[in-house]
This record gives C-alpha cells, sequence and structure tokens, in this order.
C-alpha cells in the first residue's frame, strides 16, 4: 500500500514538472503576444478614426432583453469614435438553436458573429468549413480579447489545432453545489455543514421531524446523469479524482483517474469507491430519504421553490437568486446555503479547461476584422460592465470591482452567449462568501492542475452507432442505479449484460485516439 | 383529350384547388426527396447531392441493438390503442350527443368535452404528474384516505399503456366526435321517421340507421390513423413520460428512442433512416388495410 502511493506521488511529481515545462512554454507564448500588442495597439490607435460604418449581426441564444435597444444605443454612441461598429442582435430561442444556427449557416446567411458550442453542433461545423480561424485576427485585432482569458483557455480549446471560436467561460471549473436549507437546519441546531456525513445526518433529522418535507432531491431525468445523487459525489471526492471520459459525456462509465491517460471501465472492473455511492444511494432511497419521484420530476427547479425539499443537487457554486427569491415567496422563511466539498486547495483539481460556449466568425462574414475589434472592445471592462449588466443604475449596481446586483428585470444575464471571461465578469453579490470565494479561486487557471488529456477532443465518427446504441441502453439503468430507486445488483448486471460490448469498443476508440494525441504531442 | 377537357370545363373549381395542391407538392410531395438522406452520411456543407453515398449504414444503429422490435411494438401497440379507444369512444359521444333533446344543453356538454383538445401536452404532463406522483399525488392521496397502501406508479410501467390511452382519448375524443356529429347531423331526418312510423325502439334506430350510414366515415378516419401507426406521437409520449426510465419498457416508442439514441449526435442521415422505416411501414400498413376496407365495403376505401 504504502509502495503503491509513493508510486503515485512520484508519478505526481513527474506529471507536475512535465505540465509546468509546458506551462512556462505557454507563458513565453503569452509574452510575446503581448509585446506584439502594445505595437498593434498603437498603429489601430492612429488609423482608428477612419473607419467606415457597418453593421455587425450577432447571433445569440435566449430571449432578447427588454432593455437591450438602450444598451444598444449607449454602446454604438461608445464605439462611434473608434471602431464605429452598429449592433444586430439576433436572438434565438434555446429551443429551436441548433436547427436555425445550422440553417443560418448553410444557407450563407451574412452573420457575423455567432454563438457555438460543443454540445450544440461546434465539431460538425468546423470540420464543414464553415468558421474561420481565428489566429491571424486575434493577432491584429483581438489582443485584449487574448489578455482576458487564460492561455489554457485557448489551449484547451482548439479544433484541429486551431481556434475556431473564442471561448466564452467566467471559470475553469464547474461549479457543483448542494442547496441545503438553512433555515430547517439552524431550526434543529446543526452546526454548518462540513462533510458528506453532515449532510445525511441533517437529512435524516428532516425525515424524523418534518412530514411534508422529503430530505433529498437529484436530478432522475436521463438527459442529466452527472447531477444524479450518487454519481455527483464524484465532483467531490479526491484521491484519486474521478473524472468522466471525453467519450461520454455525463456518465461515469467509462472514467479517467490518476491523471494517468488511460481509460477506465465500470464493467471491466466495479471502483468499489462508484459501487459504494450506488449502495449509499440505494439505502438512502429505501430509507425514504431521497425523493420517491425523483426520477419522474421533470423541473427539479419548481420543486426547490416549493420548499418541499431539504436538499438538492445543483450545478453551478452558489443559491442561484431566482430560486432563493421564488423559494422566499412560496415558503416564508425558507432560506437556501451553498454546501460544496469541492477543495479550494491549489492543484487539487484537475480540468482540461473545456468551455461549454464558443463565439465563431463565419467564413461568409464581411466585416471580419471588425467583428474582431468589436470583441476586442468588448472586453474592456467598462464596455463588459455594459454589454454584460445593462445601463449601470437602471440594470445593475457596481459592488466593488468583481461583483454587481441586479436592479428589476429589465435586463436578463446573458454574457456567457457572447462575450463572457473571467477577468472581466462580475459575480453575482448575492452569493453567499463562499460560493464567491470558489468562483474567484478557480479563475486563477494556476490554481487547478491541468488534465493531460488538455486539448484532446475525441472524433466519435468511427464508433458513432456503438455511442448511440449504448446511450439509448444507459438511458435505461443510469438514473435509476445511482438515485437508488431500483436494486443495485440487478440493475448493474442488467446493465452490463446489455451495454458492455459497446462499451468496450467505445473505450478501445478513446484509448486509441488517446494515446495518439499524447504521442503526437510529444 | 378528356382530360383536358375535364379540366378547362371546371377550370374555376381547380383554380380553387390549386394553393392546397401546391402546399401539398411543397410540403408532401417534395421532402419526399430528402428520404435520399437516409442513405448518406449527410453533411450540410455538403448537400444532399454532394454528401458521400453510404448505402444502408444509417439502419444499423437502429437494427443493431435489441430494442428495435420492443419499441416498434409499443408504437403500434400503443396507436392501435389510441384508434380503437380513441375512435370507439368519439363515436360513443356523438351518438349521445346527437340524442340529447336540449339544444343548450348539447351545446355546453360538446364545449366540455372539446376543450381538453386546445390544452398543450407540457400543461396535461404537468397534470398527470399532479395526479399520480407519490410525494402527493391526488390518486395517493385518496388511496391513503381510504387506508389504502400508496403505489409508486412512474416505477409501474403496466399501468402505462392505460394511462396514456385514457390521457388521448380524454384530450381527443371530444375533437373526432364532432366529426362523426357532423356525419350524423347529414343524415335525412326522413329515415328516423319512418323507422318511428314503423314503431322502431331508439335504440333499434341508432343500431340500424346510425352506425351503418357513418360507417364510412369511421373506417376513414380509423385507416388514417393506421397510416400513422408507425409514428409514435412525440410531443405527446415525450411530454408526458420525458426521460423517466423506469416507464421504457412499455412507453418507448420509435420517436422517443431514436431521440435518446441521438439527441447528442445531432446526425441528420441516422434520424432520416428512422423516418425511412417508419413512412416504408406505415405504407405498408396503410395498404393493407385499405385493402381489408375494400372488402368489406368498397366506398370506404381510400383509395
Amino acid at each position: 500500500m504504502i509502495f503503491r502511493k509513493g508510486l503515485t506521488v512520484i508519478a505526481a511529481t513527474v506529471l507536475l514538472l512535465v505540465t509546468a515545462a509546458c506551462g512556462s512554454n505557454s507563458n513565453d507564448a503569452g509574452n510575446t503576444a503581448s509585446s506584439n500588442k502594445s505595437a498593434n495597439e498603437a498603429i489601430s490607435g492612429t488609423s482608428s478614426s477612419q473607419l467606415d460604418p457597418i453593421t455587425l449581426k450577432i447571433v445569440v441564444p435566449g430571449d432578447r432583453p427588454a432593455d437591450m435597444d438602450t444598451v444598444i444605443k449607449e454602446a454604438e454612441s461608445r464605439m462611434a469614435d473608434t471602431i464605429n461598429v452598429k449592433l444586430n442582435l439576433v436572438f434565438i430561442p434555446w429551443s429551436d438553436l441548433a436547427q436555425k444556427t445550422q440553417v443560418m449557416l448553410a444557407s450563407g446567411e451574412d452573420v457575423d458573429l455567432i454563438f457555438d458550442a460543443p454540445w450544440l453542433h461546434l465539431d460538425q461545423m468546423i470540420s464543414a468549413g464553415y468558421y474561420e480561424p481565428l489566429e491571424d485576427l486575434m493577432d491584429k485585432y483581438g489582443q485584449d480579447a487574448v489578455k482576458v482569458r487564460s492561455d489554457q483557455m485557448f489551449d484547451a480549446n482548439k479544433f484541429q489545432g486551431h481556434i475556431y471560436a473564442l471561448p466564452l467561460g467566467n471559470t475553469h471549473l464547474a461549479g457543483r453545489t448542494y442547496l441545503v436549507r438553512k433555515d430547517l437546519r439552524e431550526k434543529y441546531g446543526l452546526p454548518p455543514i462540513q462533510s458528506y456525513d453532515d449532510l445525511i445526518k441533517f437529512a435524516y433529522k428532516v425525515k424524523e421531524n418534518e412530514k411534508d418535507i422529503v430530505p433529498l432531491l437529484a436530478y432522475g431525468q436521463s438527459g442529466q446523469k452527472d447531477v444524479s445523487w450518487g454519481a455527483f459525489r464524484s465532483f467531490m471526492e479526491y484521491d484519486p479524482q474521478l473524472l468522466r471520459s471525453d467519450a461520454l459525456g455525463q456518465s461515469l462509465v467509462l472514467y479517467y483517474k490518476n491523471n494517468d491517460s488511460k481509460v477506465y471501465n465500470l464493467f471491466d472492473e466495479m471502483e468499489p469507491r462508484v459501487w459504494s455511492w450506488i449502495k449509499d444511494a440505494r439505502k438512502l432511497y429505501t430509507d425514504g430519504l431521497i425523493h420517491p419521484d425523483v426520477l419522474a420530476i421533470k423541473d427539479v427547479d419548481s420543486v426547490i421553490n416549493s420548499g418541499k425539499v431539504a436538499v438538492a443537487t445543483y450545478n453551478e457554486f452558489g443559491v442561484p437568486s431566482s430560486i432563493s427569491a421564488a423559494l422566499a415567496q412560496n415558503a416564508p422563511g425558507a432560506e437556501l446555503e451553498a454546501v460544496t466539498f469541492i477543495k479550494m486547495e491549489k492543484g487539487k483539481n484537475i480540468t482540461n479547461f473545456k468551455q461549454a460556449n464558443f463565439q465563431a466568425i463565419p467564413k461568409v462574414s464581411k466585416h471580419k476584422e471588425r467583428a474582431m475589434m468589436f470583441l476586442n472592445w468588448a472586453a474592456d471592462k467598462d464596455n463588459y460592465d455594459l454589454l454584460a449588466y445593462g445601463i449601470e443604475g437602471n440594470n445593475y449596481e457596481k459592488i466593488g470591482d468583481d461583483q454587481y446586483k441586479q436592479i428589476g428585470s429589465g435586463y436578463s444575464y446573458f454574457p456567457y452567449a457572447w462575450i463572457w471571461n473571467p477577468t472581466t465578469d462580475r459575480l453575482n453579490g448575492g452569493f453567499d462568501e463562499e460560493s464567491i470565494k470558489h468562483y474567484q479561486f478557480n479563475k486563477e487557471a494556476s490554481n487547478l492542475t491541468p488534465s493531460i488529456l488538455t486539448g484532446f477532443s475525441f472524433d466519435p465518427t468511427p464508433v458513432i452507432n456503438e455511442i448511440s446504441l449504448y446511450n439509448a441502453t444507459e438511458d435505461k439503468y443510469y438514473n435509476s442505479l445511482f438515485n437508488g430507486v431500483t436494486d443495485p445488483d440487478a440493475t448493474w448486471t442488467k446493465f452490463k449484460k446489455e451495454a458492455e460490448g459497446n462499451a468496450k469498443k467505445i473505450q478501445v476508440e478513446l484509448q486509441k485516439q488517446i494515446d495518439s494525441f499524447l504521442a503526437s504531442k510529444k | 383529350m378528356g382530360f383536358i377537357r375535364e379540366i378547362v370545363r371546371n377550370r374555376y373549381l381547380y383554380v380553387l384547388a390549386l394553393p392546397g395542391l401546391l402546399f401539398l407538392i411543397v410540403f408532401a410531395y417534395v421532402p419526399m426527396a430528402g428520404h435520399l438522406i437516409a442513405f448518406k452520411q449527410y453533411r450540410l456543407a455538403d448537400g444532399i447531392w454532394g454528401s458521400k453515398w453510404i448505402g444502408f449504414d444509417n439502419f444499423k444503429f437502429f437494427f443493431m441493438g435489441s430494442d428495435w422490435y420492443k419499441v416498434t411494438f409499443n408504437t403500434i401497440f400503443l396507436n392501435g390503442l389510441f384508434i380503437v379507444c380513441g375512435l370507439g369512444i368519439a363515436l360513443l359521444l356523438a351518438i349521445f350527443l346527437s340524442e340529447i333533446q336540449n339544444a343548450l344543453y348539447k351545446k355546453i356538454a360538446q364545449s366540455l368535452i372539446f376543450m381538453p383538445y386546445f390544452i398543450s401536452w407540457l400543461v396535461v404532463s404537468m397534470m398527470v404528474f399532479a395526479f399520480l406522483n407519490m410525494t402527493d399525488g391526488i390518486l395517493n392521496r385518496t388511496l391513503a384516505a381510504n387506508g389504502l397502501d400508496p403505489k409508486n406508479w412512474y416505477l409501474m410501467p403496466s399501468i402505462w399503456p392505460a394511462v396514456l390511452t385514457i390521457v388521448y382519448v380524454w384530450k381527443f375524443a371530444g375533437y373526432y366526435s364532432i366529426i362523426f356529429l357532423a356525419a350524423i347531423a347529414g343524415i335525412s331526418g326522413e329515415y328516423y321517421e319512418s323507422a318511428r312510423i314503423d314503431g322502431a325502439t331508439r335504440f333499434q334506430q341508432i343500431i340500424h340507421i346510425t352506425l351503418p350510414l357513418i360507417r364510412n366515415v369511421v373506417i376513414v378516419l380509423a385507416l388514417l390513423g393506421v397510416g400513422r401507426i408507425f409514428y409514435g406521437d412525440f410531443g405527446m409520449i415525450y411530454g408526458i413520460v420525458g426521460d423517466t426510465a423506469p416507464l421504457y419498457p412499455t412507453t418507448d416508442v420509435i420517436d422517443t428512442y431514436s431521440y435518446r439514441a441521438l439527441r447528442q449526435l445531432g446526425d441528420f442521415g441516422k434520424s432520416s433512416a428512422v423516418i425511412m422505416y417508419q413512412s416504408v411501414m406505415g405504407l405498408v400498413t396503410i395498404i393493407i388495410f385499405n385493402a381489408l376496407a375494400k372488402r368489406i365495403d368498397n366506398d370506404a376505401s381510400l383509395f
């Protein structure tokens, strides 16, 4: 045992050295970029006044905020003397996003900036050749847009070796939180929750004392596997951290650990820890702690809002203001606090720096330079504040340098759709101190250990039939298993029998691609 | 020659039909060429013609697994229930409604029965959940109040074909009953009058006059339903059942299955392959059932 631990330590140090070497390389690149930058700024500073006015068509997901026009007017007047850009923002409802943007691109519609994402169709669109590689444009016109994002963010989000889209994100590690009913905890005189055991103790207390409140709620619909009760624990347990694979997204069946570039498969060998999570979930379910309707509830937020659950899993740091407001209205006196066991220790969390949202410049755009200039302009703190939060005093209030308070609902929050970055983004001042600390900590790329697979992206084409079949099978069992709804042994046996073959093929292909990725990196 | 003369003679009628025809051509006939996608590795950039021809590769994902015959069975079984129960109860409703003498009461009853047709599936799904859930569902509360054990209906796949059928009937029976009512209203009053003179009872009139005279309408509606028997109503089934895994054994239909298998892949070719399968099977069934209908009554068949 001790011997093996020693080995891991050695392995970890070697890794650290290797990654440190990589890190210093990219820092050099960053430095040269920034020295180029000042030179370029001088040039653009003199020539910018002669630019003709043009209109940029920008496609973003979501609903148009009521005060959008006021914000655009203000932005245009600020840009008039410099980059002289008018803005035409086209909002597309989330439900139509995939289809509409695809058709827009395919029909060659004149769009200058467009939202895309790996979970949408970024890879397909890039390989179909719809997007302009951004390196040259960034060098010439986008130094500020580059500066507000970390090098890791760019390195990790390349496609086929090029930057085809500007990564949007305000943190390098996705937040995970248990939303806990603070009022109940205080009612029973329990101290703040520090560990998973505390959490479960609290849940049993709720079970004993409250007839109308269900202690625990997680997600059970099969589109949301990462937030099921048992699987959620993987985000908060360490030594080693289990990380989900690039091939199966939210599923834990294929996973990485130890940052050793190997793909592990639960069907080959059950990870004892994962099995203990499943067993634990089963116990909680049969004891009546996990919501009996966990698999049937489609809208988890509304159940939390109703005040009828004591603990729920949630995919961000902090209590979202929409939920705390709704809860206060439905159940007077009820209050939520955010509890997370994600460690805030330098290097403790491994990440591949992948971002979920991107902004791309289509090849057909006639104003590619201006589009990049606009992105660059939007990276400026004051301009970012305007575009992200609206008019100061009307839509939001600044709290210090890095927090804000929203006023009214005239300008709903959507920077993640077009300009998000970790540097100029402000945090919701309504968050608790602890959550804010987590956000701030994870904004700093150097606080996280880069995954050895940073920059790797999986090409599903060779095993696409297996993946689609595997997905359909997994949906039948995964969430009942991890929420404890069905008997673990029987469910696992059935799941394994039906899915093992396909999972194996996917694992082999993923491993093959990882090996060749690592070989090419050397 | 006869064809042209016919068109010239009735030109205004044909002009009237033109918008409808155009609609059909644009939205029903032209898209048929899209079935080609099922045999191609479709990429938007290359277009339908430019994409690579890969034969039956796209069909593999569906037929390679062990679930395809289960979901096909579920689709046919559920749709069969919907057609039989939906039309049967609509027919009963129409006959009952037509027998009501008080005009005001008849209008009110008709509107109330028709109302659910306008409720969206999303709302229906919430109503079903409010009715059946374990924590505070109406049904389980009623059971508990009567000293019975509450049951977790969302873990019992066997009752869901019944649940879905009840919901379907509740939503659509009013709609179909109006079509039947219109057909019943078209029956000449003289039949009933002479039947009454001959001493026929109300019940006998229904059996021997009303039913035979609206049989064709029933058959046509049934045939239209059968033509779509391989299409699961995605809005309904995904709306109500959603991603609730324990219910898949009885409620997973072709559409929901393919949706789950493909939702992360966004593959046009594979989804087209599934649609192609549904269309071809639908075509085959409707030809068979149409031939059967023709045997029973030559006028009742669709073509």
